[in-house]
C-alpha cells in the first residue's frame, strides 16, 4: 500500500516537471524575438557558415543567417502548426466518433469505411496534390497529415461512446425525454474527454515528426520561413563543413519531441493511478 | 537467469546473422547483377580495399576502368528518344555528325563537312566511320537516323518537313525548305547520335553505335557499365571501360569521391566544392562558365516600368554569385560574354537610383520602411522552384529588395512550367534553362522573346524585336547573326523584361591523374571519349 | 464463413475503387503534367506545339472521367498501363520495387522484432532493475526520433566520421545496413514497449500465480509467459505496418533504395500517374488486408472481443 502512494507521488512530481518543461519550450519559442538578438532572415555574405561564437551562439548557415534565431523561430512554426493540427483533428475526429458511436447504423458504417479509406491514402501524394492546389506551405503539410489523423480520434471516441451509451445515466436521461444532441453534449462528451484528450497529447510527438518529415522532403514551409525539418534538410548538403547547422536544429527537434512524448506518457500514468 | 539471458542473446545473434546472410543473396539477385565492384566490396567489406584491388589488377594505362557518377539514369538507351541520347553520349557510346568544342563551335565528328547553298545543305561523312559491329556508316543510314529521330522524338518532329536524300555512299543533302542557318549546330545535339538501324535489335538495351565504348551492362534507371569498342573507327581507345553509378543527389557523390569509390564527376555542388577546395592536392577541380542560365522574368502586365527598372537596379548578381560560392558566374546577358553573341550591357547596381526612380513614380516609404503608392504597399510576388539554386536566389533577391524598401512574398511551385510559366501568375518568375544549346543564340531568343513563345510569359512585346528575330532566323553569316542577337537581347534588357542572374559553371572534380572527362566543354551531354585517361 | 470472406473481399474492392477515384481526382487537380515534365527534364526550353503533341500522344487531353474509366478498365483486365515517364510497362516496375521494399521492410521488421523481443522480455521479467530502466529509456528515445533525422545523423557518423560503409551500395548488403537501422530504431522503440507491457500483463495472469504457487521453476514460468506473449506478435506488427510503410517511403527516398517508395517519389515528381495509381492500389490492398487479418486473428485469439 505504501509503495502505491509513493508511486502516485512520483508520477505527480514527474507530471509537474514535464508540464514545466513543455511550457518552457513553448515560451522559449513564443518569445524568440526577445531571446534572439539576430534577425532569423537577415542574410550576410561576410559570415557564411561561421562556427558558433559569441555573436552567433549556434553559428550561421549557408546564407550567413543566425542558426540560434532560426531554431527559436523555427520552433514557433513547428509547435504552433502541431498544436493547431492536433486540435483540429481532435475536434473533427471526436465529433465523428461520437456521432458514429451514438447513432450507429448506416452513418457509422459509412464513416468508418471512410476512415479505412483515408488510412490507405499515400501521404506524399496527398501532400503534393494539396501543395499544388493551395500553393504549398505549412498549411498543405497540415492538411496532408490531417487527412489521416482524425481517424485515431474518431475510433477512440466511437468505442468510448459505445460503452457510455449503454450506461445507466444515459438511459435515464433518454427516458427523461432529453434529445440526442443534449445527451451527447452533456453526458457522452465529458465522459470521453479525458481519454481522447490524452490521445491528443500523445499525438503531439508523432505529429511533430510527421510535419518536420514533410518539411525535410521539401513539402512543408516555404523559405525563408524557418522550420526545423527544412533547416536540417538545407544544411545536410554541407554537413561536412558546417555540422552545427545540422546538429542544433536536430537536437532541438529531438528534445522537443521527447518532452512532449514523455508528457503524454506521464499523463497516461497519472490517469491510471488516479 | 543470467545464463538464460546469455543463451537468448546468442540465439538472437545467430538469427540476425542468418537474416543478414540470406538478405545478401536476395539483394544481389533483385537489384544489382553482381558487378565487379560490389563483389569486391562484399568479400572485403571495405571500401578502400576495393580501389586497391582494381589498381593492382591493371598494370598498363589502357587497362584502367574509370568510375564516375551520373545524375540521371534512364530506362532506355535509345539514342533518339527523349533525352536518352544525352547519356549514351556521356557514356561514350553514341556519336553525332558534329560535336561542340570548348569555344562552342560545332566541329566535325562523324561528318567531314556541311555546306549550305540556299536552303540545301550538303553533308559529307568522314571516310572509315564504322559502327562497333564493323558495318560502315553510310549516307543512307545517316538519313534514316534523322528520319527516325523525327518520328520518335516530339522535340525533333520538325525534321520530318525536311527533304533528305542520300546522294552517294558518303554524301547526303538536306533541303530545309526555308533557309536554315543552324542545321550544323543542330546536328551536334546528342539526340542526333547515329545508330546501326539494321543491325540493332534491342534499341532500349543494346543500341549499336559508333562511339569508343560499347555497353556491357545496362540496368534500366540504375548503374551502367561500358567497355572499350575494339573496332573503334577513330583508332585506339585509352580506357578499358567505365562504370557510371547512378547518384542523383549531391552528398553521395561527394562522399563517394572522398572515400575513393569514384574517380571524377561533374555538376559539383557549392557545398561539395567548398570541401574539395580545402584539399587541392587530393582533388583537381575544373570550373568553366557553362550554358545553363538562371534568370527571372518580370511581368510587364503587373509591374510598371519604374518598378521593373528599380528591381533590375537592385538585384546584385555579383553578391548572389558570391553566396553560391563558385558554382555560378554572374551573368550579363543570357550568353557567355566570350561568345560573339554575348556582347550586351546592363546598368550597374545602383540602389540609390532605384529609390529615386520609385519616388519619381509616386511611391513613398511608409512607416514600416516599405514603398507604397496610394496607400497600397508595393509587394512583389516572387515565384520559384526549389532546384538549380533558385531557392537560394529567391531568398537573396527578397533580402536585397527589402533593403531598398520593396516588399516581396515568395511562392514555391513544384512544377514551374505547369504553374506560373503557364498562367503568368507572378511579378517576378525565376527560371533556369539551357540558354545556349548548340553554340547559337536563336534557340534561346525564340524560346523567351519571340511573340507567343512558351517562356515569353511576362508580357514582353516589341515590334522591332520581332522584326529582328525574323531576320536572325534566316541570316547565314555568323558575324551578322551575333550582331542581330546582341541587338535583340539589348532591347529586352533595356525594356527591363528580364533579369539574367547567373550562368552555372560547368564544374568537374577529378582525382589527380584523371583527365579528358569533357571538363573543358561547357555542355552537359559529354563525358568519356577515346582520349579519357587515368594515370 | 465463405460468405463472410466474400463479403469482406467485396468490401475491400469497393474501398479500393473509392480510394483510387479520390487519388485520381487529386492528381487531376494538382498542377503539373507528365508531358511537360518529360520534355523539360534536362532544362531545354519547350514550345507549345511540341507540348501539345506530347500531351495528345499520352492521352492527357481526354476528359477526366474518360481517363479514370479507361484506367479502371485496364486495371480490371490486370494491366497497370504504360508509364508516362518512359513508355515502359508499369507492372514490372511496381513488382520490382515491391520486392525490394518487402526485402527492406522484412529485414527491418525481423531485426526490430528480435531485438525488441529480447530487450522487452528481459526488461519485463526483471522489472525496475537497472536493465529495465536502461531499456525503457532507450525505447523512449528511439520512439521519439524521426527517421529522417536518424538517417542524417547515421550518415554523418558512419559514412563521414568513421567511413565504415561505402557510399555506393544501393541494393547490396552494405547498402542495407543504414536503411534498416533507420527503419528499425524507431520501430524497436515501439515494439519494446508493447512487448514489455504484454509480458507484464501475462505475469499478472492467474496461470502464472498458479504456477508460482505450485512451485514451478522460475525459468519454466518465464518460458510459458514468453510463449503466451508470442501469440500477440501479429497484432503488434499489424499496428506498425502503416508506420513501416510510410517510413520506408521516406527512407527509400533518402537512401535511394530501389523500392516502391523511391519509385513513387520519383513518379510523383515526374507526374507519372499510372505508377502512382498502381502504388495506391497495392499499398491500399496490403494495408487493408493486413488490418482485416489482424482483426480476425484478434477475435480468434481472444473471444472476449465482441464484434461491433
Amino acid at each position: 500500500m505504501k509503495k502505491r502512494i509513493s508511486r502516485k507521488k512520483v508520477i505527480k512530481i514527474k507530471l509537474v516537471i514535464m508540464v514545466v518543461l513543455a511550457l518552457s519550450v513553448v515560451f522559449l519559442t513564443l518569445f524568440a524575438g526577445v531571446i534572439a538578438k539576430n534577425d532569423p532572415y537577415q542574410t550576410c555574405a561576410t559570415s557564411i557558415r561561421t562556427a558558433p561564437c559569441v555573436d552567433y551562439p549556434f553559428g550561421t548557415d549557408n546564407l550567413g543567417r543566425c542558426i540560434f534565431a532560426r531554431v527559436l523561430y523555427g520552433g514557433r512554426t513547428t509547435i504552433a502548426a502541431t498544436f493547431a493540427l492536433v486540435f483540429i483533428s481532435f475536434a473533427i475526429g471526436t465529433v465523428i466518433g461520437m456521432v458514429c458511436g451514438y447513432f450507429g447504423g448506416i452513418i457509422d458504417r459509412i464513416l468508418m469505411r471512410l476512415a479505412d479509406i483515408t488510412l490507405g491514402f499515400p501521404q506524399m501524394v496527398v501532400a503534393i496534390a494539396v501543395a499544388g492546389i493551395l500553393g504549398g506551405g505549412i498549411k498543405s503539410a497540415m492538411i496532408a497529415l490531417g487527412i489521416t489523423m482524425w481517424v485515431s480520434f474518431a475510433r477512440l471516441a466511437r468505442s468510448h461512446t459505445f460503452s457510455i451509451r449503454s450506461a445507466a445515466f444515459v438511459q435515464t436521461a433518454r427516458f427523461a425525454g432529453k434529445n440526442d444532441a443534449y445527451i451527447i453534449m452533456v453526458h457522452v462528451f465529458p465522459n470521453l474527454l479525458a481519454p481522447v484528450l490524452t490521445n491528443a497529447l500523445t499525438q503531439i510527438g508523432t505529429t511533430m515528426i510527421g510535419l518536420s518529415g514533410l518539411s525535410f522532403l521539401g513539402l512543408g514551409v516555404i523559405p525563408p520561413a524557418a522550420e526545423w525539418g527544412s533547416m536540417i534538410s538545407e544544411a545536410r548538403a554541407y554537413i561536412q563543413i558546417a555540422p552545427w547547422a545540422v546538429i542544433y536544429p536536430s537536437v532541438a527537434t529531438i528534445i522537443t519531441i521527447i518532452i512532449f512524448n514523455y508528457l503524454g506518457d506521464v499523463i497516461m500514468d497519472y490517469r491510471e493511478v488516479r | 537467469m543470467k545464463k538464460r539471458l546469455l543463451t537468448l542473446m546468442m540465439t538472437a545473434v545467430l538469427a540476425l546473422s542468418a537474416v543478414a546472410c540470406t538478405s545478401a543473396g536476395v539483394g544481389n539477385e533483385t537489384v544489382t547483377d553482381g558487378t565487379e565492384t560490389t563483389e569486391a566490396a562484399e568479400t572485403s567489406g571495405d571500401a578502400t580495399q576495393e580501389t586497391v584491388e582494381i589498381d593492382e589488377g591493371n598494370s598498363g594505362s589502357s587497362d584502367k576502368i574509370l568510375r564516375t557518377a551520373a545524375s540521371f539514369a534512364y530506362a532506355s538507351l535509345d539514342v533518339h528518344k527523349e533525352y536518352y541520347g544525352w547519356y549514351t553520349s556521356i557514356y561514350g557510346v553514341s556519336e553525332t555528325l558534329f560535336k561542340m568544342d570548348e569555344n562552342m563551335n560545332a566541329v566535325p565528328m562523324l561528318a567531314e563537312d556541311a555546306v549550305a547553298d540556299g536552303s540545301v545543305w550538303t553533308i559529307t561523312l568522314k571516310d572509315g566511320v564504322a559502327f562497333s559491329n564493323g558495318n560502315p556508316l553510310t549516307a543512307d543510314m545517316a538519313v534514316r537516323n534523322l528520319q527516325r529521330l523525327a518520328e520518335v522524338n516530339e522535340r525533333f518532329a520538325y525534321l520530318a518537313d525536311f527533304e533528305m536524300t542520300a546522294v552517294d555512299d558518303k554524301t547526303f543533302t538536306v533541303d530545309t525548305g526555308d533557309v536554315y542557318p543552324t542545321l550544323r549546330n543542330e546536328l551536334a545535339s546528342p539526340e542526333f547520335g547515329m545508330m546501326d538501324l539494321d543491325a540493332t535489335t534491342d534499341f532500349d538495351n543494346d543500341p549499336i553505335c559508333t562511339g569508343p565504348f560499347v555497353i556491357s551492362k545496362f540496368q534500366p534507371e540504375g548503374d551502367v557499365e561500358v567497355v572499350r569498342n575494339e573496332n573503334y573507327w577513330g583508332g585506339d581507345v585509352n580506357l578499358a571501360g567505365a562504370v557510371f553509378y547512378y547518384m542523383q543527389e549531391d552528398d553521395p557523390k561527394l562522399l563517394a569521391m572522398q572515400s575513393g569509390e569514384i574517380d571524377c564527376y561533374n555538376s559539383v555542388s557549392s557545398a561539395a566544392l567548398a570541401v574539395y577546395e580545402q584539399e587541392p592536392d587530393k582533388y583537381n577541380v575544373v570550373s568553366i562558365p557553362g550554358a545553363r542560365l538562371q534568370f527571372y522574368i518580370l511581368n510587364e502586365n503587373t509591374l510598371d516600368d519604374a518598378v521593373r527598372e528599380a528591381i533590375n537596379l537592385t538585384v546584385d548578381k555579383d553578391k548572389i554569385a558570391e553566396y553560391l560560392s563558385g558554382t555560378v558566374s554572374p551573368a550579363v546577358g543570357p550568353f557567355n560574354t566570350n561568345a560573339a553573341y554575348g556582347k550586351v550591357t546592363v546598368p550597374a547596381v545602383d540602389t540609390a537610383k532605384a529609390k529615386e526612380i520609385l519616388e519619381a513614380d509616386g511611391y513613398m516609404l511608409n512607416a514600416d520602411g516599405f514603398y507604397e503608392k496610394d496607400g497600397e504597399r508595393l509587394t512583389i510576388n516572387i515565384k520559384y522552384y526549389a532546384a538549380r539554386s533558385l531557392d537560394t536566389i529567391a531568398i537573396l533577391i527578397q533580402e536585397q529588395l527589402k533593403e531598398v524598401g520593396i516588399d516581396s512574398i515568395l511562392g514555391v511551385e513544384e512544377d514551374p512550367d505547369a504553374t506560373y510559366i503557364a498562367t503568368g501568375d507572378f511579378d517576378l518568375a525565376l527560371y533556369c534553362m539551357i540558354a545556349d544549346k548548340a553554340g547559337d543564340p536563336l534557340y534561346f531568343i525564340e524560346s523567351t522573346l519571340m511573340d507567343g513563345a512558351y517562356y515569353d510569359c511576362g508580357g514582353f512585346d516589341d515590334a522591332h524585336c520581332e522584326e529582328l528575330i525574323g531576320e536572325l532566323k534566316y541570316e547565314t553569316d555568323t558575324v551578322k547573326r551575333a550582331e542581330l542577337a546582341n541587338e535583340i537581347i539589348q532591347i529586352a534588357i533595356d525594356d527591363n523584361a528580364f533579369g539574367y542572374v547567373g550562368l552555372f559553371n560547368s564544374t568537374t572534380v577529378l582525382r589527380p591523374g584523371v583527365s579528358g572527362f569533357a571538363e573543358t566543354i561547357p555542355f552537359d551531354f559529354y563525358g568519356i571519349d577515346a582520349d579519357t585517361t587515368i594515370e | 464463413m465463405i460468405r463472410n470472406i466474400l463479403k469482406k473481399i467485396a468490401e475491400i474492392v469497393l474501398i479500393l475503387v473509392i480510394l483510387s477515384f479520390f487519388v485520381f481526382l487529386l492528381l487531376y487537380i494538382a498542377p503539373g503534367d507528365p508531358a511537360e515534365k518529360r520534355l523539360t527534364s534536362q532544362g531545354v526550353a519547350i514550345t507549345k506545339q511540341v507540348l501539345d503533341a506530347e500531351r495528345e500522344r499520352l492521352g492527357l487531353l481526354k476528359p477526366f472521367l474518360v481517363r479514370y474509366g479507361e484506367w479502371l478498365l485496364s486495371v480490371i483486365r490486370g494491366d497497370f498501363g504504360i508509364s508516362f515517364k518512359d513508355d515502359m510497362p508499369v507492372a514490372p516496375k511496381l513488382y520490382k520495387g515491391l520486392l525490394n521494399t518487402f526485402f527492406l521492410a522484412f529485414t527491418s521488421l525481423s531485426v526490430s522484432l528480435i531485438v525488441s523481443f529480447i530487450l522487452g522480455v528481459s526488461s519485463a521479467l526483471r522489472k525496475d532493475s537497472m536493465l529495465d530502466h536502461a531499456v525503457r529509456i532507450y525505447s523512449f528515445i528511439a520512439n521519439s526520433l524521426p527517421n529522417f533525422l536518424i538517417s542524417v545523423l547515421l550518415m554523418y557518423f558512419f559514412c563521414i566520421k568513421l567511413n565504415i560503409f561505402p557510399v555506393i551500395a544501393s541494393g547490396n548488403i552494405q547498402g542495407l545496413v543504414m536503411p534498416v537501422l533507420c527503419l528499425s530504431i524507431p520501430m524497436t522503440g515501439r515494439f519494446i514497449r508493447q512487448i514489455r507491457t504484454e509480458v507484464l500483463n501475462q505475469m499478472n495472469e492467474d496461470y502464472v500465480m498458479g504456477m508460482k504457487c505450485r512451485g514451478v521453476k522460475k525459468h519454466y514460468i518465464a518460458l510459458n509467459i514468453i510463449r503466451n506473449s508470442l501469440g500477440h506478435i501479429f497484432t503488434i506488427v499489424a499496428i506498425q505496418i502503416g508506420t513501416l510503410m510510410g517510413g520506408s517511403v521516406v527512407i527509400e527516398a533518402i537512401f535511394r533504395w530501389p523500392g516502391i517508395g523511391k519509385l513513387v517519389m520519383d513518379s510523383i515528381s515526374a507526374r507519372d500517374y499510372p505508377v502512382i495509381m498502381g502504388f495506391v492500389l497495392i499499398m491500399g490492398t496490403i494495408y487493408i488486408v493486413v488490418n482485416t487479418l489482424s482483426d480476425m486473428l484478434d477475435k480468434v485469439l481472444d473471444p472476449r472481443i465482441e464484434k461491433d
